[in-house]
């Protein structure tokens, strides 16, 4: 019985122990946003997407479609091939570039599969 | 002349395991009738082990080694490991004899002094460190509570261990199962109970393997539909300051409240750091690719190597494989209801399932979050909110086994 009233010690010890750590660090974290976050310069210097493939001109999405989930495969696509973070990065405009020459797009596949 | 041929092949076959698993003497455990059946069912159970990494691909990077190993050291006279040297016969004041390892310890001997020394799973860390996006918690650090609840299962487990009749080192040992991270769980358990290592690593990993069968249903029953379905906000962008802040100041304020903590939170940190820097980048690299998988192999085949018929095949064993679930599940639970919690206080902007994920197992138990959410609505992405508590969790982990750790020594246990 002995053991049982020391594991129970234990246990309240270390539930509170692991909750105030966790909780002294969510303040001490709340407090370097406060201090440190780019508060002013809301969505920061927000790089122009340099898409793939040569298609950074404006085009007007259509409009009616919920295109979140593509915006999303495409910065995770452009983060991903220049080796940065997804926050750095904004996409303002995308354009499919299926007109492109044939030479153009042998091209493009040969880079993508080597 | 014929008589020496004779007795050269006699001494010859008496070298060999066959002779050994078929002459067993009545000190080998689980002997009959002469056969060593101890040593050929840990063969058997290794086969099935190596079996489960390669057909079905539990965690195989570790699994892998880990059944290996114990192939090896259950080849009777193979001397590739000696228990005895680092537990001794269970004299109660044992003390680890290094010049005997040194002198007469087998390959894997010398390779588990990095277990037992607590050097493979700091290492590890390092690089699980290196390979670790801190942003959603940064940008969330709501969700580090989530992480904190979702040890629960820990201690709820660390007692009925001791219901069962372990006593309080092996409990800890197996509650840390729970905090769902196999470093963590083989630091606590080589330091307090290194006789249940395999059992408990085995347990640990398996386990992790089996977080998408194990997580869904009770992530069903603890929520709504309608909770299930909670969108939540876009995450804030984090600055590179805070990313280079966040390692730096979670070692030395867990450092100062839990110094035993440090040893696993330091090195996790120490790897993010290298990433975050950007000046690291060949060290990063390191850490995350070569020097992870070298200490993946020598922890793996020597943990699995601690596997012995005489440990390994005792009741204990299933009990540790039955608390090792219920540590999960209610790790899962306890992460889940504070979810709820959160959804309650915040009105709604919480999605409960996201505490599941506070059972560290990165990345897996956020991609399960992540799937039982896109269940419910496909247009939901979770999975950067799991992130936090995810990520959370292997802080929270670390910090109840440093809690362990400290109170086993005061306790006087260690």
């Amino acid at each position: 019985m002995d053991n049982i009233t020391q594991g129970a010690v234990v246990a309240i010890i270390g539930v509170c122990t692991v909750f105030t750590v966790l909780a002294i660090l969510w303040g001490v974290l709340e407090l370097m946003r406060i201090v440190f976050s780019p508060k002013g310069k809301k969505a920061e210097p927000a790089k122009k997407a340099p898409a793939p493939a040569p298609a950074p001109v404006a085009a007007p999405a259509p409009a009616a479609e919920d295109d979140s989930e593509l915006i999303a495969v495409l910065t995770a696509a452009i983060a991903a091939s220049l080796n940065q973070s997804t926050y750095n990065l904004k996409i303002k405009s995308y354009r499919r570039v299926d007109s492109a020459p044939i030479w153009n797009r042998t091209a493009r596949l040969d880079n993508l599969n080597s | 002349m014929s008589e020496l041929f004779i007795n050269g092949i006699t001494s010859f076959i008496q070298s060999t395991g066959l002779a050994k698993l078929f002459a067993a003497t009545s000190e080998t455990p689980l002997a009959f009738a002469g056969v060593d059946f101890g040593s050929i069912v840990m063969l058997i159970v290794a086969c099935v082990l190596i079996y489960l990494a390669i057909g079905k691909q539990f965690e195989p990077l570790l699994l892998l080694p880990i059944s290996f190993g114990m192939l090896l050291a259950n080849l009777p006279f193979s001397n590739l490991m000696h228990n005895v040297l680092f537990v001794g016969h269970g004299e109660p004041d044992f003390v680890m004899n290094f010049d005997e390892i040194f002198h007469h310890g087998g390959l894997l001997d010398l390779l588990y002094l990095g277990v037992k020394l607590g050097i493979y799973p700091s290492l590890i860390f390092i690089g699980i460190g290196a390979m670790t996006d801190f942003s959603p918690l940064i940008a969330n650090p709501k969700s580090l509570l989530l992480g904190a609840a979702a040890q629960l299962g820990v201690f709820v487990a660390f007692f009925g261990a001791l219901f069962l009749g372990f006593d309080l080192a092996e409990a800890m040992s197996i509650g840390i199962i729970g905090g769902a991270d196999g470093p963590t769980a083989i630091l606590v358990t080589k330091t307090l109970a290194p006789k249940l290592l395999p059992a408990i690593a085995i347990a640990a990993y398996s386990y992790m393997a089996l977080i998408p069968i194990i997580q869904p249903p009770i992530m069903k029953l603890l929520t709504t539909k309608k909770e299930r379905m909670i969108k939540m906000d876009n995450l804030r962008p984090v600055s590179r300051l805070e990313r280079l802040l966040f390692p730096i100041i979670v070692t030395v304020v867990v450092g100062l409240i839990v110094p035993d903590a440090v040893p696993l939170v330091g090195c996790l940190m120490l790897g993010n750091l290298f990433k975050e820097s950007g000046v690291a980048e060949r060290l990063s690299k390191t850490v995350q690719n070569e020097l992870m998988n070298i200490v993946t192999i020598f922890l793996g085949v020597t943990v699995g190597a601690t596997a012995s018929a005489d440990t390994f095949l005792q009741p204990q064993t299933l009990y540790i494989i039955v608390l090792g679930l219920v540590a999960f599940s209610i790790s899962t639970a306890g992460g889940l209801l504070f979810g709820k919690l959160m959804c309650f206080l915040t009105k709604g902007k919480v999605n409960p399932l996201i505490g599941s994920a506070g059972v560290s197992a990165v990345p897996m138990a956020a991609r399960v979050a992540q799937s039982v959410g896109q269940k419910e609505n496909p247009t939901n992405f979770l999975l950067m909110h799991a992130m936090g508590p995810n990520v959370a969790g292997v802080i929270g982990s670390a910090v109840a086994a440093g809690v362990f750790l400290a109170m086993a020594k005061a306790l006087g246990i260690l």
